[in-house]
């Protein structure tokens, strides 16, 4: 029991300091500018959109005067 | 020649290494250093950033307090935070992420900026130390749960995301302007979900990451629209152009906005929208007597639209029981202000007070704003009891006027940790500054009128030039010596007394430093630029040396 409850703090202590690492280090910051963002982008630029300037303009009919 | 120098140089280097080497390190300091943080001076922040992304090789070490805070409290919380929040506001643990997923990969508002957010919190809380770094980094984890809560609703209904299909939550949200306040649907509350369709695609994402809002400005202009209108105009009608807004609700609500610049942004939202649209503009000259009925009877226009579009009714108990909710976050608004004005102890900086305050007196009550607000109040009943100078290293007390650069909004950290620059309260704070009264229906809407005509942009900058000019007595009641203030190079209102100010500065001989800028974009005048002209005016006129000399020239034009 005893030996398990030391693994399983030895394992939170690990992923703690692991953690520690990514923050003082800006791993999270790094890895969303060097990888993550230039990925969506390219994913964003190749988006095939619907061409809104399509949409006919038209009077509606007015909805809310007394 | 060449070849001679560069050995002089190498030599020349190499015994400075030597002599680096040869001295003894001072264990005390280096022990002190570590434990408490590096005094002011010696921190040399500037060389933390990588080149010019705005990444640093290594997070500030603050000391073993004030950094394990950072890690545990801002950094860690406020990611697993992020989860519980997705979960919570998307529909649960499996629907949540399941449509943040969709929504990130639908919209690029969405995808490009928001998980850059944890950077959002350093570039405000640089340099800050002990009770000032927690009580602005509240604010910030207020404001980032709210943009969750925006977005994840908007994505759960979004037909856009969902087939085509108009969902039961489709049905009971209304989208409106941004600068349409909460407080008006305060009456349909808790039978209907109003959410602000610009807020999160467009406004929050440039002081995120500034660099999405670009191609909505690009995209404006791609289809023949003028350049020269306010950007943040443009910006908003090139999510419409780019088909990147979400299709979360059946009806619109717009607004002027203060401008005529967004009279067209309402125009072409009815064109691209193509559903009932509510315009509610409200009066620019707000002090004429005359314009206080139309405003009344234009929120009650829109009271009427919503009605006979969803079907309810408006409920003046509920109404009743939002605004009074709403009057304590504006009473503890004003103990801050009291605070902010008369000690050295107020434990938020000029950043976070600025977008908390924007943000949460424009999107209206909600519980998440008492939930900081308590914990603030902690913060600060504790700094001003036990007498703790915030900003110990305090030369200036600034008061920053007229629009801010929303690309830059954490200029005023920098300008503390550089010059020590202390930015005490800004216009946009002062704005939404009345009480709504909720004894009778007639002082219930008298007092909405005003508080929506005191809304951004509006209240100081294009409401009246005896408002814009209350400068003057901000400037007393905070006790300012310096203003900071803003030139919005495309507000052609703000540009109309541009020279006034010149004239009143120099009469009433106020050190005053123009920042120019173009709102969302970065590109008319670069954050680089706007440091450079504060820095000019320091050395030039007031002759100072910086605090840390690092921060006086860097480059971030790639940064978020």
């Amino acid at each position: 029991m005893k030996k398990i409850l030391l693994k399983i703090l030895g394992i939170a202590a690990f992923i703690y300091g692991l953690l520690f690492a990514v923050f003082y280090f800006d791993l999270d910051g790094k890895f969303l500018y060097y990888i993550f963002e230039p990925a969506m982008i390219k994913h964003f630029d190749n988006m095939k959109r619907e061409d809104n300037t399509t949409m006919p303009y038209e009077m509606k009919e007015n909805v809310s005067r007394e | 020649m060449k070849i001679k120098e560069m050995g002089g140089k190498l030599r020349a280097r190499a015994g400075a290494m030597r002599d680096k080497l040869s001295e003894k390190p001072d264990v005390r300091k280096m022990a002190r250093d570590f434990w408490y943080g590096k005094p002011h001076e010696e921190r040399r922040l500037g060389d933390l950033y990588i080149g010019d992304t705005g990444l640093y090789k290594h997070r500030e070490w603050r000391g073993v307090v004030d950094t394990m805070y950072y890690f545990n409290m801002i950094w860690l919380y406020n990611y697993i935070h992020m989860v519980t929040d997705v979960m919570k506001y998307g529909g649960g643990p499996v629907m949540g992420p399941v449509n943040l997923v969709k929504g990130l990969m639908r919209y690029r508002w969405m995808g490009q900026p928001y998980l850059t957010v944890m950077h959002w919190f350093d570039r405000g809380l640089e340099g800050m130390r002990g009770p000032i770094l927690r009580g602005s980094a509240w604010h910030y984890r207020g404001m980032t749960s709210e943009t969750i809560r925006q977005f994840m609703e908007m994505f759960a209904s979004d037909k856009k995301l969902n087939g085509g299909k108009e969902s039961e939550q489709w049905k009971h949200n209304i989208a409106h302007n941004e600068t349409v306040s909460g407080s008006i649907f305060y009456g349909f509350h808790d039978v209907l979900e109003d959410i602000p369709l610009e807020m999160i695609p467009y406004f929050v994402t440039c002081h995120v990451n500034n660099h999405t809002v670009l191609n909505y400005i690009d995209a404006a202009q791609s289809i023949g629209l003028p350049s020269d209108p306010c950007p943040m105009c443009q910006a908003e009608y090139g999510l419409f152009v780019l088909d990147d807004y979400p299709d979360y609700a059946p009806t619109m609500i717009t607004s002027n906005e203060a401008c005529d610049g967004s009279v067209a942004t309402s125009v072409l939202q009815d064109w691209f929208l193509n559903r009932p649209l509510y315009a509610m503009p409200q009066p620019m000259r707000y002090d004429d007597p005359l314009v206080q009925e139309h405003c009344q009877r234009e929120i009650e226009g829109a009271w009427k639209f919503i009605e006979e579009q969803y079907g309810v009714k408006f409920d003046w108990d509920m109404y009743c029981k939002y605004a009074e909710e709403q009057n304590k976050l504006t009473a503890f608004e004003h103990e801050k202000w009291d605070v902010a004005a008369n000690t050295p102890y107020y434990p938020i900086n000029g950043v976070a007070q600025a977008l908390y305050r924007i943000y949460y007196s424009q999107d209206g009550n909600r519980p998440i704003w008492h939930e900081i607000d308590a914990h603030v109040r902690k913060i600060m009943n504790n700094t001003v009891k036990n007498k703790i100078v915030t900003l110990p290293k305090t030369r200036h007390r600034a008061i920053a006027w007229s629009c801010a650069p929303l690309y830059y909004s954490n200029w005023c950290t920098w300008a503390y940790n550089c010059w020590g620059i202390n930015c005490v309260i800004n216009m946009d704070s002062l704005m939404f500054d009345q009480y709504l009264r909720t004894d009778t229906y007639e002082h219930a809407l008298e007092d909405l009128a005003w508080y929506n005509e005191k809304a951004p942009m509006r209240a100081m900058a294009v409401g009246g030039h005896e408002h814009i000019l209350s400068l003057w007595s901000y400037m007393e009641r905070f006790n300012c010596d310096m203003v900071i203030m803003y030139d919005q190079l495309q507000c052609k209102g703000m540009q109309g007394i541009h020279g006034v100010f010149e004239d009143e500065f120099r009469k009433r001989d106020i050190h005053a430093i123009w920042v120019p800028h173009a709102l969302p974009d970065k590109r008319t005048v670069s954050r680089k630029e706007i440091r450079k002209i504060i820095s000019d005016y320091m050395i030039t006129v007031m002759r100072e040396e910086p605090l840390d000399p690092t921060l006086v020239d860097f480059e971030d034009d790639s940064s978020w």
